[in-house]
């Protein structure tokens, strides 16, 4: 009998193994450890060992994705690394070389919905029909539609000079709509922060709308209890440099430059990109007001 | 001379010439447009800037207010007034309220080429100059738009299908509402605010605006159709008070001038290929260009638009001698325009 399983044991391994090559493997059973990877990075105070470290982390994924193409949680995560990278590390500086980031993250995350059942060409497709297509999806694509439409909506306003990227951006919020049906607390109420800056960045006329764009914000710090400093960073940036209220601005700001650092353990990393953020801010508040 | 003084003349020099070049400003020009930042003409507005600060070393620079900040056109033009903003890029909504002849390069079906408007452009361009000059402002650029396309839900073929849509008016605007009358069109007067809701509740089911337009306020993913004929080209301009521009110094107002009728050029090339490529944006979307029916033959749309200037003279709002210049211009044109082609092809 003992013989008789080990037998089985044996060639189910050799039919798991030649379905799944050494590389699938290691990529699939890499995703765990980046879990924890991923947890370390979020509560990292450093910004100089983090801008170091991310580039090879990226690298190290990329790698794994090449062995395991169609893995939706490798892609999501490198999704969620080249945005947060260019966010965080690229685009204040060279505004070119973050577009290509977030370029790399939004093909990631693509990929990532693709394997899950969302067979459109999103960048060609009208907005009515992607908002059919993502409502097709459930729970478990959140974190790929989030990353996917974060970056490329970072995409279209970084080349807001393209009119072809100037025409998808209703394409954009067609994916993120879905986010807030499905899990508007995901990361952090991250998709009302979205809406905060896709409602404050325009002027009405060009389809603003400062009060939805107020709601969403505070949606969004009531997910995290005000713990999540970028908000504020963003509603300064976006909301009130869009109605001129520079007292809001100057007040947010150094809100968020005074906050102590360690206030929120779990998101150490994105609070002191959101401090960095608000003194380059601070500098053009002159220059904007 | 030895190679330490040498140094200290250099660091001197130097010194003296940063200190030149990033001088307080004497002259702050606070700018606004309704053109988002980022934007190949916020872009170019910059790089105007930077031109005017660089050779100005640093006495005249630009505050701009991009996106709409400072609000619609008519609230950008009472803070002028105020002094609050000593300039502006208007479209013809804008110049309109500050020297609406300008606009007769506005009216429907007028031109049919770039060269066209070119030519006329030129010729009438000393003329608005000094109409805006009489007004209290400055006209240092000339701009585009482009041409103005009817976007709508359901195919349009004629001006007798347009009757039977809800149809878009910019509220306010006397042009526009002149081609209605004389198109027997009623629209719906709006705030262009509030287009975007109104496509989406159904209120209106029809707008006009250039594609580049129609695309950065996503009013394209409301519409389905487009007309192939253009109803104009819509025009803008670079302008600043008088109250500001008085005040410079002779080297100083003249660098403006110059500079702004550069930036106005660039400006009119960026927005042309801008539309060229927004129109091929909306044709890969899907988007159906609607060929002229019945009722829309050239003589019956010339009938539309001398209508609606003959109503636009009544009030004086584009006087009557200058239109009758203009169409004399264009005619003129055309037919050296047809000669020269007539002798190329003998």
């Amino acid at each position: 009998m003992m013989k008789l399983l080990k037998i089985t044991s044996l060639l189910l391994m050799v039919l798991w193994l030649s379905a799944c090559s050494m590389g699938q493997m290691v990529a699939r059973s890499s995703v765990s450890i980046l879990d924890g990877a991923v947890d370390a990075m979020n509560r990292e105070t450093d910004l100089v060992l983090a801008e170091s470290a991310i580039p090879a982390n990226l690298k190290l994924m990329e790698g794994l994705i090449a062995e395991d193409p169609g893995n939706t949680d490798l892609r999501t995560y490198a999704a969620q690394g080249f945005y947060g990278y260019a966010f965080g590390f690229t685009e204040l500086d060279d505004a070119r070389r973050a577009s290509a980031l977030y370029q790399r993250g939004f093909d990631h995350g693509v990929s990532a919905l693709q394997e899950q059942g969302l067979k459109i060409d999103l960048q060609n497709s009208h907005p009515d029909k992607i908002k059919n297509a993502a409502n097709k999806l459930s729970n478990k694509s959140v974190p790929a539609l989030f990353w996917t439409a974060s970056n490329w909506g970072k995409q279209i306003d970084l080349n807001r000079d393209d009119p072809t990227r100037l025409a998808q951006m209703s394409s954009v919020e067609a994916l993120m709509q879905r986010v807030t049906e499905l899990q508007p607390d995901y990361y952090y109420g991250s998709a009302h922060l979205f809406y905060g800056v896709y409602y404050g960045s325009r002027s009405p006329m060009f389809g603003g709308d400062f009060k939805q764009s107020e709601l969403n914000f505070n949606r969004a710090r009531a997910v995290s209890d005000s713990k999540l400093l970028i908000i504020d960073v963003l509603q300064a940036e976006y909301l009130e440099r869009q109605r001129l209220n520079q007292e809001n601005f100057h007040r947010l700001l150094t809100g968020v430059i005074e906050t102590p650092v360690g206030s929120f353990p779990e998101m150490e990393l994105v609070n002191q990109i959101a401090r960095e953020r608000a003194r380059f801010l601070l500098e053009k508040e002159g220059e904007w007001f | 001379m030895n190679h330490s003084l040498l140094r200290i003349i250099t660091l001197i020099t130097g010194l003296l010439l940063a200190s030149n070049l990033y001088a307080k400003a004497e002259y702050t020009l606070k700018f606004a447009t309704l053109a988002p930042a980022g934007t190949t003409w916020m872009n170019l507005l910059e790089e105007w800037a930077q031109t005017v600060k660089t050779q100005s070393n640093g006495r005249l620079v630009f505050k701009f207010y991009p996106g709409g900040v400072q609000g619609d056109e008519p609230d950008v033009l009472k803070k002028m007034r105020f002094n609050q903003l000593q300039g502006s890029a208007f479209s013809g909504h804008g110049i309109g309220q500050i020297y609406s002849p300008a606009r007769v390069m506005e009216l429907p079906f007028l031109f049919d080429t770039f060269d066209e408007i070119d030519h006329v452009r030129n010729q009438l361009m000393p003329e608005f100059e000094q109409g805006f000059h009489d007004n209290g402002y400055e006209l240092l650029g000339w701009m585009e738009i482009g041409f103005v396309h009817m976007f709508s839900k359901e195919p349009i073929h004629s001006i007798k299908e347009m009757k039977s849509h809800r149809v878009w008016l910019w509220q306010g605007d006397p042009l526009g509402k002149a081609f209605f009358d004389a198109s027997g069109v009623s629209p719906v007067p709006l705030s262009i605010i509030d287009v975007y809701t109104s496509l989406s509740t159904g209120l209106i089911d029809t707008v006009y605006s250039t594609p580049l337009a129609t695309i950065a306020m996503q009013w394209h993913t409301k519409t389905r159709y487009v007309s192939d004929i253009a109803l104009t080209n819509a025009i803008g301009g670079l302008i600043v008070t008088r109250k500001f521009f008085d005040k410079l110094p002779a080297d100083l107002k003249k660098l403006l001038q110059t500079t702004g009728k550069e930036t106005g050029e660039k400006l009119i090339a960026a927005t042309r290929e801008d539309n060229d490529k927004s129109v091929a944006e909306l044709k890969k979307r899907g988007l159906t260009f609607i060929p002229p029916g019945d009722g829309m033959s050239k003589p019956e749309l010339l009938l539309i638009r001398d209508k609606a200037a003959a109503e636009l003279m009544r009030s004086n709002y584009i006087p009557k001698s200058l239109f009758d210049r203009t169409s004399q211009m264009l005619q003129k044109f055309r037919s050296t325009q047809s000669s020269a082609k007539a002798i190329m092809a003998n």
